[in-house]
């Protein structure tokens, strides 16, 4: 009787207590066995404290299992690791839940998407699930967001975000705080307003939207001329930051609508290629920054914005980093958005320099043509969505860095809802012309610290540990550590098929692990 | 029937007056593998009225559209429905000119092909070596000066889009030397790479494989080929013999 008692209570203290509550989350850096946010903690430095894999031993790392999605798609998932389960998203809006031990399956839920579902400006893609208390949260290709009970993959909730029928799409992770859930939506090739959304986590009733492109009467909006803020894009298609402290979001916004045919939206076109500081409980912008005024060459801000204290010019200063597509690398004041340093950290021929501001001064000759003109960096940027990782260790910035031009065309407007509205397009230099590199910056200077060359421009994440090491992955299926304070290459091997998504670590029964997707599947790795 | 006629001259009157337009599109986006005017380099001649991969208007805005990724034709940029309409149009028109370019007579040319001993590196309709470039349906693939400049100046253009391993956007069939790390020199092409590893095939057609990290030296002779150069060993006769030839050569039908 005493036994059951306790069994009892055991299990009224297993339904009780939510599994992963928000201060879990804010401090994931305590419970490194788990991989509790996207970016691995809310200052998304993608660094793991694990340390049993080291410089010493890194050459040793064997595949421990293997998962294979259950429909072919590019797999850009970041895993989910709380209390031995994996969560992982398959293209193109599939959950799966899988033991951690040994790969196997749990659960998986796969929402019905409409076959004439509307994604324009990228494939159908995911980068993975939000965990909050007893639930995980993705969006969908077709504009929802979904949350499903951790244990069964049952629908707790469902709501539209916004219409598909014009081009509105999710791809990225939510991000799940106290009381919140902030999801930012894709679209702005389909002339989109874009906006960044927060919704109640227990019953998906939206709290808030804050729009990334001013409306009539609000500041910014005389950035727009006519009705061009109406199809003005300006989409938050990637997973922000988050300071509990000054309790702000962080969060990059997309390029302008449409993308290389400025004619239509003379002015800065703001908060579009900009870096907005939200304050979570009721969507106020409380700062912005504006990289690329008046993009005219698709370079969204759609880039992980980092966040970590040093001290700059004497000062001790909490400060937010960003290796931006366009090529700079900045260094903002993350407590009142004030510019303090860009660094280029790959080649650029559009700016003549960034001035005391902050704003690029442009290089003539430099504006997509009907004949097309040559600029790097190329339409994709010298960084993209993949992650970069910061170390507290060695406080280098990573990046993994794109080489590349582009002959960048100038076209026609043409708005019809749910279609392209891009105006224009790219060329790409490829071949051997492209390259790339992990790149290691100096994180409040970004001047370069070393750097590991790569064939070809890569669209993978990088991943920084205690245990000393840098992992990445290439456009020719190599998974390789690399020694985070030189740069050294440490250990390789071969997957089979692109790698375009990010690595995180975790640990289970007392053993470290790296995880990373590639061509059609999830592989792990381990010490012997 | 009258309005028939009339929708038909109000499309040909259409049609015409989006060929300057799409010539303007053509020149920046298409004539640096098509050749100005469509006459062909890297990528195949377009002034012919028949294209084999679009004969039709609706399959040639589909290969525009879309590109052909798998043969080296890349998908540019996103297009309007006008922009197409364009494009069409000015390629359309393009196949109204006579084509001029090949005026040697391709019989010669085959038995300048047999003297010269290209058939111990190319295969043509199955018969031949495979170090270089399968030639069965170059005539298809490439305009008639590209062809002519394969011969006497291979070196400046080097194959595109026939790597059998697709989608990297490599420089094909390029010359390296590599020396391991026992000293022994291999050279030949490269056939794959990455950057730990580099698949290269020896002239003798064998294919070899290292670590760069296990490699002394690893030289890539961009610029270089190793195919030899037929310039000034060819009259002019003989030249365009050989290029009608090539231009011939238009897949096992």
């Amino acid at each position: 009787m005493k036994r059951m008692l306790i069994v009892l209570l055991a299990l009224s203290t297993c339904i009780l207590s939510a599994q992963v509550p928000a201060p879990r989350i804010a401090s994931a850096d305590r419970t490194p066995a788990d991989w509790l946010t996207y970016s691995g903690n809310y200052q998304a430095h993608r660094f793991s404290p694990l340390a049993q894999i080291t410089r010493q031993n890194v050459a040793q790392l064997k595949p421990a299992w293997i998962y294979q999605v259950r429909r072919t798609g590019i797999v850009e998932t970041t895993p989910i690791v709380a209390d031995g389960v994996m969560y992982i998203t398959e293209p193109p809006s599939t959950v799966t839940a899988l033991d951690v031990r040994t790969g196997r399956p749990l659960w998986t839920y796969t929402p019905t998407i409409p076959t004439d579902v509307i994604v324009i400006g990228s494939p159908p893609v995911n980068r993975g699930v939000a965990i909050l208390d007893d639930m995980v949260y993705v969006g969908t290709v077709d504009g929802h967001l979904i949350a499903l009970d951790t244990k069964s993959g049952a629908v707790r909730w469902d709501i539209q975000v916004d219409d598909n029928k014009f081009g509105y799409y999710v791809t990225s992770a939510p991000l799940a705080l106290d009381g919140r859930i902030i999801i930012g939506v894709s679209g702005a090739e389909a002339g989109i307003r874009g906006f960044l959304d927060a919704y109640d986590p227990k019953t998906g009733k939206r709290v808030w939207r804050t729009h990334t492109i001013p409306g009539p009467g609000e500041p910014g909006h005389e950035t727009w001329s006519g009705d061009s803020w109406k199809t003005g894009g300006g989409s938050a298609w990637l997973t922000g930051s988050y300071d509990p402290a000054l309790n702000l979001v962080y969060w990059g916004t997309g390029n302008p609508g449409p993308d290389w045919n400025g004619d239509l939206r003379p002015g800065d076109n703001l908060y579009t290629c900009s870096l907005i500081a939200i304050n979570p409980t009721d969507g106020k912008i409380k700062w912005h920054f504006q990289f690329t005024p008046h993009d005219i060459h698709d370079w969204d801000a759609n880039e992980i914005p980092v966040l970590f204290d040093a001290t700059v010019g004497g000062r001790p200063r909490k400060l937010v980093a960003m290796a931006n597509r366009n090529a700079f690398y900045y260094v903002l004041d993350r407590e009142t958005g004030e510019f303090l340093s860009a660094t280029p950290y790959a080649k650029q021929t559009w700016a003549e320099r960034i001035d005391a501001k902050g704003r690029p001064v442009r290089r003539a000759g430099t504006a997509p043509t009907v004949e097309g003109t040559l600029v790097f960096p190329n339409i994709q940027g010298a960084s993209n969505w993949p992650s970069p990782s910061y170390s507290p260790q060695t406080r280098l910035f990573y990046q993994a860095t794109r080489e590349m031009g582009t002959y960048f065309y100038k076209g026609e407007p043409d708005y019809k809802p749910g279609e392209a509205f891009v105006a224009g397009g790219g060329r790409a230099v490829n071949g051997d012309d492209a390259w790339g590199a992990v790149r290691a910056l100096d994180s409040t200077t970004g001047a370069l610290k070393w750097e590991f060359k790569l064939v070809t421009p890569p669209m993978s994440g990088v991943l920084s540990t205690a245990g000393g090491l840098v992992f990445g992955g290439t456009d020719e299926g190599n998974f390789f550590a690399l020694d985070a304070e030189s740069g050294k290459p440490l250990w390789d091997t071969q997957l089979g098929g692109q790698v375009r998504s990010n690595p995180m670590a975790f640990s289970v029964d007392g053993r470290q692990y790296v995880a990373i997707a590639a061509g059609y599947a999830l592989f792990v790795f381990g010490l012997p | 029937m009258l309005i028939a006629s009339l929708l038909l001259t109000v499309a040909a009157a259409q049609a015409a007056a989006n060929v300057e337009p799409g010539k303007q599109l053509f020149n920046g986006m298409c004539a640096r593998c098509h050749g100005i005017d469509g006459t062909g380099d890297e990528g195949p001649s377009l002034n012919r009225p028949t294209l084999s991969r679009a004969a039709t208007d609706e399959a040639l805005r589909e290969v525009i559209r879309d590109g052909i990724p798998d043969r080296g034709m890349p998908r540019v940029r996103r297009l309007t429905n006008n922009e197409l309409n364009q494009l069409v149009a000015y390629v359309r028109s393009l196949g109204r000119v006579t084509a001029t370019s090949t005026r040697g007579n391709a019989d010669k040319g085959r038995a300048t092909y047999e003297k010269l001993g290209c058939a111990s590196c190319h295969i043509v309709g199955g018969q031949g070596g495979s170090f270089g470039p399968d030639l069965t349906q170059i005539g298809v693939n490439r305009g008639a000066s590209y062809l002519r400049q394969s011969f006497l100046g291979p070196s400046e253009t080097l194959p595109k889009g026939t790597s059998p391993v697709p989608g990297r956007g490599f420089t094909e069939y390029l010359p390296v030397r590599v020396v391991a790390a026992d000293g022994h020199e291999v050279r030949g092409i490269r056939v794959n790479e990455d950057p730990f590893t580099i698949q290269v095939k020896d002239s003798a057609n064998r294919f070899h494989s290292f670590r760069k990290s296990d490699t002394k030296e690893i030289e890539k002779e961009f610029g270089k080929s190793l195919m030899p150069s037929y310039r000034g060993r060819l009259s002019d006769a003989e030249t365009e013999d050989l290029v009608a030839y090539l231009a011939s050569l238009r897949g096992a039908k």
